[in-house]
């Protein structure tokens, strides 16, 4: 449980990040004429759609994960993988990818461009000036789609959470690593969604490192996790050939 | 056909082809080649109020939250989450799947039913065929397994094949228009409007509705719409567009503008030389659209074979049906029969030519060059040997004064009089004489009754004295005398590969002599040599057919570095020259002005003209490079390489995909969705290789970063001039009088 309020936490964190961009969107959004409810529903409507990107994604990573690392003729383990103490020399290996990953996209936001052009790479604004359009829609499909391909924004924080996910290597776990993720941005979004006025820059900009910093942690925790020999009978020798077996 | 083979999808700006369909989107009817242009013009296009472009996104969002939704409770269910105590749920995780899978195959399902209807009504089958038989066989057997609480679900394979073929479709055509970025401009001159400037008041009108004369207003970072007089305003404009040349050229008023060129930093009011539909531009314009138009050989037997497919496929499907349906239970059968509908899907076989062709032709159009046909770039590829024509393509065209020789009377006098008589005649040589009067100040004398005998020269009356200028057939036709000496000197200039004219008048009534011969000579253009040099280094043989004297083509054949040439030819022997090449080295191409050269450019395999003067819908090259754009032949024939191998890469790979994909999937190794998700990266990787033409090397001037001013020898002439250099086609309309030229100096020879 620790580990999802931890991943609960790195969302609410990295939400403020978000702002930027899907708060915008959320923004956006906008009342419904028809009144607080219907207003709260078309919100709800939008997080639904983002969350079920996220757990369509996170269950995708983790349902790879499981598929290398059953491939490498190791057992999958089931349940929380930060914390338990033996972890296999799969999951370690995928753990370190995790780990490097998010610590890349943590320098990020503190203004190390390296992945810059990945994550606004493809084609990403013509589709994101159409999107706009669905948002001045009525009904309650629009929002719904819109949170939906949302979800699909380039994002560095989503990259970071995916490689999570993999790491668990488990179907299910993946699937509720970015759920826990995803539930975590819920607060903020709601609340631009329902504030409708974007937080000062210079708030942003401490938010944006507060995110930078969590997601850092949480990668060096991950990359730890593959790399520190927890359980006994690991060396470090045999964690180096390990990552050099997976990296 | 669906539609007429010329139209181009309004997207990508492909060819629209048998795939082909028409969609109103905001109002307006529009053909797409594919249902992912449709979809990516309408997301493309989709400002705030457009809802066709809303919905298209509210379908795809839906579609994917149910379908991701499926997916999920899908790998939950595979991955055992539902073992054991929570297995009496299970029953009820189906229906809750079905009840998502069934608007989810609705809405993402429709557009390939739509496609495929109208193609069956058609009589035909197209590949969105195979995809709607085997969703719809995978949707139904589920619906039967749920309601009938037996065997394996596949919900999960019905949506997600639709989903990702429509993702697939969508990210295809998102790479398609990208590749005609660069043909965008060159298609526009037809649709621009311009703000024409009536009074006080200002109005936005079509360019094909703009007459010569109007005033139009060009804001910054707008293209310029029609070719004129800037009458207002002061900026650079970049003419890439039109000429090929990357750099910035400053206007001022009274300077002219080209239509499709892009002002860049201040307002211009612009005086419209000509009406909007005959600019350059718009001629460049109908050109590339056309060129567009036509497919290769290659194309046409790609198209063939994927058109054959679709047929065998389900025929394909329906015997591994057959086949595991003894071996397996039925739904597995179904599934193996599934992957193969799925996987054969031949949609990459119809993009390997075109997209490819698209892209050459946009980045040549880029630099001034244009293709009258995909074919033309693909025989361009194939020539190994390139022949020239001499002058105006590897020399200058502009000739200069550089021996006189007299016989009793001063050179001033000798250039004065010329230059009088010369004064009356748009001859390529008057130029030349002109220039050289002016450079030694002198007044040219009045000259008049000036009259020109064709192909000898001109004859005119000065206070009542008979001169006259041409050739020595000119003089004895006058029955003038001709000083031997004169005569000598005249040949060695002549077999020196020089023109020469003589020049000779009568004095105080008595019968006039010719008095002076003076030589001109055209200088092989800079670059030339670098040209030439670069083409032999891509493995082409060249050489020089003229129509001029040996001395003039041995002359340039050894500046320019050609050991091959032929000299004397007329167009016919032009003709018989490419003919005797043709078993020995394949393909040919042949370099002219297009003007003299017309029949041998029209006859060689690959016709270039360098800078035709000629309307462009007129021209007969295939191939016709921009005003001394002689320098960018051999990136042509790079590109044109470039395109040939991207072409045949793509089809090896979409053949050689398709059958090593369809191969695993009869034989049952490939999972449907796996299948659909290979599918679509192969067609992503075709337009991702195609894509890579986009980075190869801009063309390089020989030696020199930019084009120097020495290979406009025109600018060297006056300011006037200089002015007028910039419009195009100016400097060519010169050849023919060059043409009548060569008639004087090889008379002289014989």
């Amino acid at each position: 449980m620790t580990y999802y309020a931890l991943l609960f936490i790195a969302g609410f964190a990295g939400s403020f990040h978000c702002i930027g961009m899907c708060g915008g969107f959320a923004c956006a959004l906008g009342g419904d004429p028809r009144g607080a409810g219907a207003t709260s529903v078309r919100h709800a409507l939008y997080n639904t759609g983002r969350l079920t990107t996220y757990c369509f994604v996170g269950g995708l990573a983790g349902g790879l994960g499981q598929a290398i690392y059953a491939s490498l003729g190791a057992k999958s383990q089931l349940g929380v993988p930060v914390l338990s103490e033996s972890l296999g020399a799969g999951q370690r290996g995928l753990a370190v990818v995790a780990g490097l990953l998010m610590i890349i996209m943590a320098l990020q936001f503190f203004g190390f461009r390296g992945l810059r052009r990945v994550t606004t790479g493809f084609g990403g604004s013509t589709l994101v000036l159409s999107l706009r359009s669905l948002l001045s829609r009525h009904g309650h499909a629009a929002p719904l789609a819109f949170g939906v391909l949302n979800g699909f924004l380039p994002c560095p924080l989503v990259y970071a959470m995916v490689a999570q996910a993999a790491s668990t290597v488990d179907v299910l776990s993946g699937c509720l690593t970015m759920a826990a993720f995803g539930l975590g941005t819920f607060p903020t979004m709601l609340a631009m969604g329902g504030l409708g006025r974007l937080l000062a820059p210079r708030w942003r900009q401490r938010g944006v490192r507060l995110a930078g910093s969590f997601i850092l942690a949480l990668g060096l925790v991950t990359l730890g996790r593959g790399v520190v020999p927890m359980a006994a009978g690991h060396n470090l020798h045999h964690s180096l050939h390990h990552i050099w077996h997976f990296a | 056909m669906t539609a007429p083979p010329e139209t181009l999808c309004r997207h990508c700006l492909l060819p629209v082809g048998r795939r082909g369909f028409a969609r109103t989107v905001n109002g307006e009817s529009c053909q797409f080649c594919c249902y992912g242009c449709c979809i990516a013009h309408q997301v493309k296009s989709g400002s705030g109020d457009a809802s066709e472009a809303a919905w298209f996104l509210v379908r795809l969002g839906v579609g994917s939250f149910l379908s991701m939704n499926i997916m999920l409770f899908s790998l939950l269910v595979y991955s055992g989450a539902f073992t054991g105590a929570d297995r009496r749920v299970l029953p009820t995780i189906h229906l809750l799947l079905w009840g998502l899978a069934t608007p989810a195959v609705l809405i993402l399902g429709e557009p390939f039913v739509r496609e495929t209807w109208s193609q069956v009504r058609r009589g035909r089958l197209s590949s969105s065929a195979l995809i709607v038989l085997g969703t719809l066989a995978a949707y139904t057997y589920s619906t039967l397994a749920v309601f009938r609480l037996g065997g394996h679900l596949y919900f999960d394979t019905a949506s997600m094949v639709l989903m990702l073929f429509t993702l697939g479709r969508y990210l295809e055509a998102a790479g398609r228009a990208r590749a005609s970025r660069d043909l965008a401009p060159l298609l526009a001159a037809e649709s621009e409007s311009a703000t024409v400037v009536e009074g006080a008041e200002e109005h936005r009108r079509p360019v094909r509705e703009v007459r010569a004369g109007m005033l139009i207003r060009v804001k910054p970072g707008e293209r310029i719409p029609v070719d004129g007089l800037i009458v207002e305003g002061r900026s650079h404009t970049d003419d890439s567009v039109i000429n090929g040349e990357s750099r910035q050229s400053a206007k001022a008023v009274g300077g002219s503008v080209l239509a499709g060129s892009i002002n860049l930093d201040g307002p211009l009011l612009i005086r419209s030389s000509g009406s909007g539909d005959e600019s350059r531009w718009a001629q460049i314009c109908r050109s590339v659209r056309d060129a567009l138009r036509q497919s290769s050989r290659t194309q046409r037997i790609a198209d063939r074979v994927g058109g054959a497919f679709v047929p065998v496929v389900l025929a394909l499907a329906g015997m591994t049906l057959a086949y595991w349906a003894q071996r397996l239970p039925l739904d597995q059968a179904m599934l193996v029969a599934l992957s193969v509908l799925v996987v054969a899907c031949p949609c990459a076989v119809g993009l390997a030519a075109p997209m490819a062709h698209s892209l050459g032709i946009g980045q040549l159009a880029r630099h001034g060059c244009l293709v009258r046909s995909p074919g033309a770039l693909e025989a361009l590829a194939l020539t190994r040997l390139i022949a020239f024509d001499k002058t105006g393509t590897l020399t200058t065209g502009w000739p200069h004064l550089v021996d006189l020789a007299s016989d009793g009377v001063g050179g001033d006098e000798v250039l004065a009089r010329l230059a009088g008589l010369e004064r009356h005649s748009e001859h390529g040589l008057a130029r030349a004489i002109a220039f050289a009067a002016r450079a030694r100040g002198l007044v040219p004398i009045a000259t008049d009754d000036v009259r020109i005998v064709p192909g000898r020269g001109l004859r005119g009356v000065v206070h009542g004295e008979l001169v006259a200028a041409g050739s020595a057939t000119l003089m004895r036709d006058l029955g003038w005398q001709l000083p031997p000496a004169l005569v000598e000197r005249a040949d060695v200039m002549a077999t020196s590969g020089h023109s020469v004219v003589l020049i000779g008048w009568s004095e105080k009534a008595c019968v006039g002599r010719a008095r002076a011969a003076l030589s001109f000579d055209d200088t092989p253009l800079p670059e030339a040599r670098a040209t030439i040099d670069a083409l032999r280094g891509l493995g082409l043989r060249v050489m020089l057919l003229t129509g001029d004297n040996a001395g003039a083509a041995a002359r340039v054949a050894a500046t320019v570095g050609v050991d091959d040439w032929q000299a004397g030819l007329l167009p016919q022997a032009k003709r018989i020259a490419l003919d005797q090449c043709r078993p020995r080295h394949g393909a040919v191409a042949m370099v002219g002005d297009g003007l003299n050269d017309g029949p041998g450019l029209a006859w060689a395999d690959v016709g270039i003209a360098v800078g035709s003067a000629t309307d462009l819908a007129r021209e007969t090259a295939d191939l016709v490079l921009p005003p001394g754009g002689l320098w960018l032949l051999p990136w042509v024939v790079g590109r044109a390489r470039a395109v040939r191998s991207t072409i045949l890469t793509n089809l090896a790979w979409a053949f050689g995909y398709n059958l090593v994909a369809l191969t695993c999937a009869v034989l049952g190794l490939l999972q449907p969705i796996l299948a659909a998700a290979v599918m679509a990266g192969s067609s992503l990787l075709v337009v991702l290789n195609s894509l890579r033409l986009e980075r190869l090397p801009e063309p390089c001037y020989p030696g020199v970063a930019a084009l120097p001013a020495a290979s406009q020898p025109e600018c060297e002439l006056s300011p006037g001039e200089q002015g007028r250099s910039t419009t195009l086609g100016l400097g060519r309309s010169w050849s023919p009088a060059l043409h009548a030229d060569r008639s004087v100096g090889n008379a002289l020879t014989r």
